[in-house]
């Protein structure tokens, strides 16, 4: 069995699998019941301002006979009393002393008012604070959560605050709904962020009724943006993360938030610069218990690859993650389709002839029975055929030697634009 | 028509230039495609420009170029 442990940014945790800050980590009875169900650690539900929640206040996205594809809500932050938090909280890290205990803050942008904050949770031992600067919905309009996530300065500036008190490890927690995530995170590195955190959730709208015509949710027949997550956004946290594990001015450790609900999900976001990760989405899906199938899963497939420890999955894809203008445009793969799995069904034709390049043919073979062939040469190699292929191994794509050496887009725009300045200086010489 | 047949064309008309002695001396690219401009010095020809419309055939042409470079660059070094 390999070695699950992790060090992230000084704070040591049994394994990686922390519970997001979010209506899993509410209480304590929650966490400690999390805790002997395999959790290596908890960010607790965001403490501040007392706030009043609605009713109701969450949605899903059902996608093709799929349910909980994605999870929308509009919530807020804790809204049980902080002395109440801070003796459950206490009382937590007295019964699970090795488990890991983030207490997750938002307060207003105000030095005093995170100094208070600061100071008390600290004085009841938790193990790091994570600063929310991402709830996107309700405590923005206050000017917290994702109205300061927003603004690079803000985050700089409460960062710093925060340090100025802090004794245990900070993290700060990002929002995605902003244009470059790598401005804010560099922006939290220079308040003196210890790690990151990402993603929070993303401006959304679950749905429209059709037929009572309200918003879904609806509070008394009115709806607000809410905060979209679970599965469907995991692409775009994944990305994300990847921005910031290759940005060298950010070089904090990274806690990967996003649609993560199986053990490949975590090996994906730890190969992507992770050195952590959270859920939330899969566990108010299918309860803490999931934890134990992603345990399993992670330590096999450890075991496979003949790895000791899971840090050395840390990062390893991110020198893969790159600039489309570094990507070798000679590089060329073709579809090939394999008759003996193919069932005939014309998916693949109806895609390339209505949306591709138009180069799977209909033939007929020897023995009188239609099939379908790829025209090598006119093949762009889009996957598009063998994304929408309900057979096994029907298509296959194979990487072809067409004896080009390697050319990215930056590379021949160099190399065009030095040819065209000769030529100018040859013409006016 | 087959897109390969285009290319194969295009491909040609470069290939033969580059065969008769013509080097690439500049690229336009506009919305219709990528302007070549050949010449060559001995014996003196051109200038003489294609206009390709073919993504591969511009890959083609730059790649030719490519290889230019990295075999000056190779010489230079020797
Ligand atoms: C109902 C709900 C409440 C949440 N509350 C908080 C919160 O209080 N503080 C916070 O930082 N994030 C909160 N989040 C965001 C999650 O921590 C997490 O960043 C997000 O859900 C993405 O992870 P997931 O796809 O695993 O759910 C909440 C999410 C949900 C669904
Ligand atoms: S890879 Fe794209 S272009 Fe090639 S056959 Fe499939 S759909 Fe057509
Ligand atoms: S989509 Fe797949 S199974 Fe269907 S015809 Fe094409 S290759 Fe065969």
């Amino acid at each position: 069995m390999a070695d699950l442990s992790i060090d992230f940014a000084g704070i040591k945790s049994p394994n990686p699998f922390w519970l997001a800050s979010a209506p899993p980590t509410n209480t304590g009875y929650q966490v400690q019941r999390a805790f002997e169900a395999g959790w290596g650690g908890a960010v607790w539900k965001t403490l501040g301002e007392p706030v009043i929640n609605t009713s109701a206040r969450f949605a899903a996205v059902h996608f093709g006979g799929q349910r909980v594809a994605g999870f929308n809500n509009i919530e807020l932050i804790t809204d049980r009393p902080l002395e109440v938090n801070l003796k459950e909280i206490y009382e937590t890290k007295r019964r699970f002393p090795h488990h890991t205990i983030i207490a997750s803050l938002m307060v207003e942008p105000k030095r005093e008012k995170w100094h208070e904050i600061v100071k008390r949770v600290e004085a009841i031992g938790v193990d790091g604070l994570e600063l929310n600067f991402g709830c996107p919905h309700g405590m923005a309009e206050r000017g917290m959560g994702a109205a300061s996530g927003q603004q690079p300065d803000l985050v700089q500036a409460q960062t710093a605050w925060v340090k100025e008190v802090a004794t245990t490890p900070v993290i700060v927690k990002l929002t995605p709904n902003i244009t470059d995530i790598t401005v804010v995170a560099r922006h939290a590195v220079k308040g003196g962020a210890d790690a990151i955190s990402l993603i929070n959730t993303i401006n959304s709208l679950a749905g429209v009724d059709i037929h009572s015509w309200n918003t879904i949710p609806n509070v008394g027949g009115q709806g607000a943006h809410g905060g979209y997550c679970g599965p469907a956004v995991k692409p775009i946290a994944l990305s994300m993360v990847a921005e910031c594990a290759r940005d060298r001015e950010v070089g904090v450790p990274i806690s990967g938030i996003g649609g993560i609900s199986t053990w490949q999900d975590v090996v994906e976001f730890m190969l992507m610069g992770s050195t952590g990760i959270q859920v939330c989405t899969a566990v108010m899906h299918h309860g803490f218990r999931i934890v134990e199938e992603m345990i399993d899963g992670l330590n096999h497939y450890l075991d496979e690859k003949g790895l000791a420890s899971v840090t050395e999955l840390i990062g390893k894809s991110v020198p893969k993650y790159s600039n489309w203008g570094d990507l070798d445009l000679n590089y060329q793969v073709v579809a090939r389709i394999n008759e003996e799995n193919c069932i005939n069904c014309n998916k693949c034709h109806i895609a390339c002839e209505d949306a591709s390049h138009q180069c799977i043919d209909m033939l007929t073979n020897a023995e009188g029975k239609a099939i379908l062939q790829v025209r090598e040469e006119d093949c762009v190699g889009c996957n598009l055929c063998s994304i929408v292929c309900p057979a096994d191994r029907a298509i296959d794509m194979i990487a072809l030697d067409n004896g080009a050496a390697p050319m990215s887009w930056n590379q021949r725009s160099r190399i065009i634009s030095g040819v065209n300045g000769a030529y100018s200086e040859a013409e006016a010489g | 028509m087959s897109a390969f047949a285009e290319f194969d064309r295009e491909r040609q008309e470069i290939d033969n230039l580059i065969g008769l002695g013509y080097t690439i001396a500049g690229i336009y690219e506009d919305l219709d495609g990528a302007r070549v401009t050949f010449i060559r010095s001995e014996p003196a020809g051109g200038p003489v420009e294609l206009l390709l419309l073919t993504a591969d055939a511009r890959k083609h042409v730059t790649t030719l170029l490519v290889g230019r470079t990295r075999q000056t660059a190779a010489e230079i070094h020797r």
